[in-house]
């Protein structure tokens, strides 16, 4: 808007419009929605358009191939009362949730801390590190896991050394789920570069003066490493929560989109996915989608309100 | 196949290109000599189908485009693109889906093109019967088959067992599993998956007690008692150790290759007769086929012969007399019949089998003898199953049956729950 005020200096433009009147498409402004368009555009007819007629959807029962049919809230009354399904899935994505985005974040941060170090070769350190988090997503990586741990695989080949005769850890439904948690954890790249970044802000004379006035490191680490960090920490942890109420991949492709062993994987989006191109019940699954969206506003609204009694921003 | 999509893609593209760049009219005529056919299946389909499309294509200047997916990604990319009015002209159909499909006017009743474009003559009468819904031919089936156990050769002769010719009994896998111990096999194998969430093994062991799996108006065709009579049945087998541990079977998440005879762990698999020539080419030891387990050895009428897939024809197809005559090809033409084998079923045409005759293969062959040999144990084939009933399986049958087998669940209480849910989702819709 600025450059666009700062326009009015062109002469050119200021005689023609005095000379015509003022145009639609001569005014400052205009040039600027002009140039939104092709955004504007895409966001309305790829982005909005489908939020909202999804919306719709969420009241409607549609199996894709007959119009959809207005049913009022039955997908959303039934979603509550009704659905044991539902339920399992949202303990479960709950259960990931709440321990790979802790001990994901503890992770990256050991590790940050560890390369803030001013270790020879950082730049291919971070660049190792960070590997995982390009790779996590994809289909490869899920396969690979499969491997690792099925019963006869790499952990339980390395366990055998010991004597231990593991369990199939992917098909077991008391172990399959903390696997993926293992998985998301191995993923700690992207929040580590974030906390790298962060521990560099902290300039040394902090820490100088605390070891002057004999603070030990744990001391230190407690008392100016983490408050100091507060913006990066809540910068990851809503970022990671977003991302870890939508894990799909590992989940889909690890149980050959079931969800199984006895729905030990039946991620909020891959019930989402069963009910809409399995089942083709696009309607209760485009409420789905929207009762995932208000979850993770909840957890979002919760960490920016409760965010001004532990980040400490700079002053 | 990432390589093929691709490429479909970019003719897509192409093709849209052309299309504005030529908005003349004559666009509507070039569609006329061009069929889209999709199909569920794995590569040696698609290089059989691929070739069989080309020789129509050489005989009557219709070009035909081939697309294949493998099973679960099939329904949902055939439904969204029927939702997206962007359905291709032939679709493969299955018998379980076929009724629903009819019923919402996806797919054309083909009793119109009979002895015209559609050559019927010495078709197997009950694959025509199998491919109607309310009266009206809505899929030409491409093949019968019947479901069988996929039998590891190899394993059996290792333990010094002789397969009886016309199969065995649930008893008689006790004293395979004794024999298998005694030979101390290599691997621990097991003597047969965990069929307990095997909806087609389910079906033939109801069938077997004179029950069903579903009745014609779509209700369940069992009652509590039997569901828990089959859960304590494979909890037995599973205690035993006949069937493969839970976690092992676990393991087997529905693709070929994840199977528990691919994988080892079984010398049998349940599966379908016509695929021993897919599972062959995943392995080493010889395979060979047999009838699922009977109740009993005077059990009767526990399998059927049904028509392995359809070809039917799109509603919304602007080409439909020559999607017709695509299908008659594929049915009736004794060159494509050599190209495209066994690998869909056995062919329905007599003049099409007698051609074969002489070009089958030795898998092929005994495809084709399991399934005319099935004698007594062959019964009626079912009424079409209702909507629900892929859900029932997949959502509730698999994950009840992993509940008993992880031993989360007692068998005692598994049939109530499984009749309970299945109730449920048949009354859901």
């Amino acid at each position: 808007m600025e450059i666009a005020r700062n326009s009015d200096a062109i002469p050119l433009h200021r005689e023609r419009a005095r000379s015509k009147g003022p145009r639609w498409y001569s005014s400052p402004q205009a040039a600027g929605y002009i140039f939104l368009l092709p955004w504007g555009i895409g966001f309305l007819c790829l982005s909005l358009g489908p939020i909202l007629w999804s919306l719709y959807l969420s009241f409607t029962d549609f199996d894709l191939l007959t119009a959809p049919e207005w049913i009022g809230t039955a997908n959303y009354v039934r979603m509550f009362t009704a659905d044991t399904k539902f339920m399992t899935s949202v303990k479960v994505t709950f259960v990931y949730v709440l321990f790979s985005v802790p001990l994901k974040l503890a992770f990256a941060l050991v590790v940050a801390m560890v390369l803030n170090r001013g270790i020879r070769g950082l730049p291919l350190y971070r660049a190792l590190f960070y590997l995982p988090s390009l790779l996590g997503a994809s289909v490869a990586i899920a396969i690979l896991w499969r491997q690792l741990f099925a019963g006869n695989g790499l952990v339980n080949q390395f366990l055998a050394q010991f004597g231990i005769q593991g369990p199939s850890w992917i098909s077991n439904p008391n172990y399959s789920l903390w696997t993926l948690i293992i998985l998301a954890v191995w993923q700690f790249g992207s929040p580590m570069i974030v906390f790298l970044a962060g521990l560099r802000q902290i300039p040394a004379d902090v820490y100088e003066a605390a070891q002057i006035d004999g603070a030990g490191p744990w001391r230190q680490f407690a008392r100016i490493t983490v408050p100091l960090l507060t913006p990066v920490i809540f910068f990851n942890a809503v970022i990671q929560t977003i991302d870890a109420f939508k894990t799909f991949t590992p989940a889909f492709i690890i149980s050959n989109g079931s969800g199984g062993p006895v729905n030990s994987l039946l991620f909020y989006t891959l019930y989402l996915y069963q009910e809409a191109f399995g089942y083709f019940r696009m309607g209760y699954a485009s409420a789905l989608a929207w009762v995932l969206l208000i979850i993770i506003a909840l957890f979002t609204a919760f960490a920016f309100l409760t965010s001004r009694y532990w980040v400490h921003y700079d002053e | 196949m990432i390589n093929l999509l691709g490429r479909r893609r970019f003719l897509e593209v192409a093709g849209i290109a052309a299309l504005v760049a030529s908005f003349d009219g004559a666009t509507a005529r070039a569609a006329a000599t061009r069929l889209r056919l999709i199909y569920w299946g794995g590569q040696a389909r698609a290089e059989k189908t691929g070739k069989a499309s080309q020789l129509f294509s050489d005989r009557t200047g219709i070009a035909v485009q081939n697309e294949f997916l493998a099973w679960s990604d099939y329904w949902t990319k055939l439904a969204t693109q029927i939702a997206g009015g962007n359905a291709p002209d032939i679709v493969q159909m299955d018998y379980r889906y076929i009724a629903e499909y009819a019923s919402r006017q996806v797919i054309l009743p083909l009793d119109e093109f009979i002895g015209q474009q559609l050559d019927l003559i010495g078709f197997d009468q009950d694959q025509i019967e199998g491919g109607k819904v309310g009266g009206k031919l809505y899929g030409i089936s491409l093949g019968a088959n019947s479901v069988a156990n996929i039998v590891n050769t190899a394993v059996f002769e290792k333990a010094g067992i002789t397969l009886p010719a016309n199969g065995f009994t649930y008893a008689q896998l006790y004293e395979y599993a004794e024999l298998f111990k005694q030979a101390k096999l290599p691997n621990g194998v097991r003597v047969i998956s965990d069929a307990s969430g095997h909806e087609q093994m389910l079906e033939s062991w109801l069938r077997q007690r004179g029950k069903a799996l579903y009745t014609a108006d779509g209700q369940l065709g069992f009652d509590v008692d039997d569901a828990k009579e089959w859960f304590i049945l494979w909890s037995k087998l599973r205690e035993a150790g006949v069937c493969v541990t839970a976690e092992d079977n676990a393991l087997a998440t529905g693709q070929m290759e994840s199977s528990m005879i691919v994988m080892g762990k079984a010398a049998l698999q349940p599966d379908n007769s016509n695929l021993l020539i897919a599972y062959q080419a995943l392995m080493q030891d010889r395979l060979a086929l047999a009838p699922y387990p009977l109740i009993s050895v005077d059990a009767t009428g526990g399998q059927y012969r049904k028509p392995s897939m359809f070809f039917s024809i799109a509603r919304s197809s602007r080409a439909k007399s020559e999607a017709a005559q695509l299908l008659s090809f594929f049915i009736s033409d004794p060159e494509a019949a050599k190209v495209l084998g066994t690998e869909r079923g056995i062919p329905c045409s007599e003049k099409v089998r007698t051609a074969l005759v002489t070009t089958l293969t030795p898998l092929e062959r005994a495809g084709l003898e399991y399934v005319s040999g099935l004698g007594k144990i062959l019964g009626p084939i079912p009424p079409s199953p209702p909507t629900a009933a892929g859900e029932i399986y997949q959502s509730a049958l698999t994950n009840i049956s992993q509940q008993v087998a992880f031993g989360m669940e007692k068998p005692e209480n598994a049939g109530e729950m499984f009749v309970q849910q299945a109730t449920e989702l048949l009354s859901r819709g």
